[in-house]
């Protein structure tokens, strides 16, 4: 109970520390040590597996290309002052209402909300199998269908930037002069042909 | 299991003896690089220059420590901690000898059932200490060359988790000492083209991992000065430069473990004395030294690749050949076992 209440304290002052800090990059790192400490929570909850790729995939995948995307955009210092007046308070009444929601529902609600024996029958202890036999059994056609919709996200982000690309290379050539790039994050570098 | 004081005993051995380990690596390569270049390398320290890597540590140590003044403070100081702590920890995972043979104690830190997982995860938060110390620097060099090191790490982690696909589906576990125990090689020989592919998938994307020539794009020093480690001095670039020998031994050391046999000996040599193969650590450390020796071959004999040129080989070739080593291995499994 010392464990969970000291992890769920770090991980609770990581999540504020993703909100309030106004880095871009201190940001990101609040949420890396947010990850990494339900990692920690995992194996205290012996699911080694789930922590492992819980650290793989967040910390070690995504987390790192949101900061590249931070660097390469070179989003530092203060962040500006937002557009839209409305956005700030908008912002905390949203916030406020999703916390009062979960706080009303776990006053109506208390106790654990899930069915924890089976996902314990599933997580805990050291075995792929439980997990996979779960993930290619009863949930295979959920599966599927993330994996789908991963797949359109990837689409449609290539269709953007393609479309993006295309429309300055028009403008360009309307201008008849080199005009000046957004800075784009290309999924990869352009490949460009050995002149040799 | 061993009771939790000798487990941290022996974690603090394997930090003190990785740390002696990195020091004489710098001279075991300098003194290969020699060779390799008609010169003799360092051999003016002590007998060989076996002395060569204390002397260089005092000098490191008494050199002044400069942050410099735009630097974000605290991620600076923080970048080189996460690159030598994440290295050191991921050689915790790999057994050194079977069960119980290092004088009735288990050669090994940690005996994980997802000890492959393990270390992926370490090796892929080791990144962390790379980028965030070029950021930090506030530097165009640094940042240029952690943006090259996150890129080119990033793309990399593909072909490596996708080869090591191979060795999971004939072990069928994630434990490495299960995998060393069953030694996937003596499966079937129907399996020994996806296993060499993959092996060799493996080499190149952990030579990428640990950014060794010739990939060292992210510390190319013509374009970048040193890339992400330019504004680190004294300790702090000591921290830095250990935590890239110690990843070098780790990626040795995971190759031999996963494809080479690991902590096992050859088999005759039982003949000559009996048990002889299963010695713990001898095995172990001699694969690492091989292996060790290979990658400062590649550095004596290959030149570095362009960036397009990395990112090419890493998406159209490095990634298709591990996914098909893979394919082939679970169809031989699948079809003919």
């Amino acid at each position: 109970m010392l464990v969970f209440a000291v992890l769920a304290t770090v991980m609770l002052v990581g999540a504020l520390g993703v909100v309030l800090l106004r880095d871009p990059v201190h940001a990101a790192l609040s949420l890396v040590g947010t990850l990494l400490t339900l990692a920690i929570a995992y194996v205290v909850l012996n699911a080694p597996f789930l922590a492992a790729i819980q650290v793989i995939v967040y910390a070690g995948a995504i987390m790192v290309l949101f900061l590249f995307v931070i660097m390469l955009l070179n989003l530092g210092g203060e962040a500006p002052a937002p557009t839209q007046p409305w956005i700030r308070p908008a912002a905390w009444i949203t916030g406020g209402l999703v916390i009062a929601g979960v706080a009303a529902a776990l006053v109506a609600n208390p106790g654990p909300a899930l069915d924890t024996a089976a996902i314990a029958a599933v997580f805990q202890g050291s075995g792929v199998e439980q997990v996979a036999d779960q993930l290619f059994g009863p949930f295979l056609l959920s599966f599927h269908l993330v994996g789908v919709l991963l797949l359109t996200g990837i689409v449609a982000a290539v269709g953007l930037v393609q479309q993006r690309a295309t429309e300055t290379d028009k403008a360009r050539a309307a201008a008849g002069q080199a005009g000046h790039m957004p800075p784009e994050v290309p999924p990869m570098p352009p490949v460009v042909e050995d002149a040799s | 299991m061993d009771p939790l004081w000798v487990i941290f005993l022996k974690a603090f051995v394997m930090s003190v003896l990785l740390l002696g380990g990195f020091a004489y690596l710098t001279w075991y390569q300098r003194r290969l690089l020699g060779r390799f270049q008609h010169r003799l390398g360092p051999n003016r320290t002590g007998p060989f220059g076996l002395l060569q890597p204390i002397a260089d540590a005092i000098k490191m140590i008494f050199k002044q420590d400069v942050t410099p003044t735009r630097a974000d403070k605290f991620v600076f100081i923080l970048a080189p901690g996460i690159s030598v702590v994440f290295a050191l920890v991921t050689f915790g995972a790999i057994p050194a000898g079977p069960a119980n043979s290092f004088f009735g104690l288990d050669p090994w830190i940690l005996d994980l059932d997802i000890g492959l997982l393990y270390v992926l995860a370490t090796t892929s938060i080791g990144v962390y200490g790379i980028f965030l110390g070029g950021w930090a620097a506030n530097s165009k060099y640094s940042l240029l060359g952690s943006l090259r090191s996150s890129a080119q790490i990033i793309s990399y982690e593909l072909g490596l988790g996708l080869s090591v696909l191979s060795v999971i589906m004939i072990a069928g576990t994630l434990n490495l000492r299960e995998i060393v125990e069953l030694n996937v090689w003596s499966v079937s020989p129907w399996l020994w083209p996806g296993l060499i592919v993959a092996l060799f998938a493996f080499w190149i994307s952990a030579t990428a991992e640990v950014s060794n020539v010739p990939f060292d794009l992210p510390e190319a020093e013509q374009e970048l000065v040193a890339g992400y480690i330019t504004e680190y001095s004294s300790l702090k670039f000591a921290l830095f430069f250990m935590a890239e020998y110690v990843g070098m031994i780790n990626a040795s050391a995971i190759i031999a473990t996963l494809f080479l046999g690991g902590y096992k000996g050859p088999a005759f040599f039982d003949l000559l004395i009996p048990g002889m193969s299963e010695w713990p650590f001898i095995w172990l450390i001699l694969k690492i030294v091989l292996l060790l020796g290979v990658f400062i071959w590649l550095q004596a004999s290959l030149m570095r690749m362009r960036y397009d040129q990395l990112m090419r080989f890493g998406w159209v070739w490095l990634f298709e050949i591990a996914l098909g080593a893979a394919l082939l291995t679970g169809a031989v499994i699948a079809f003919v076992l």
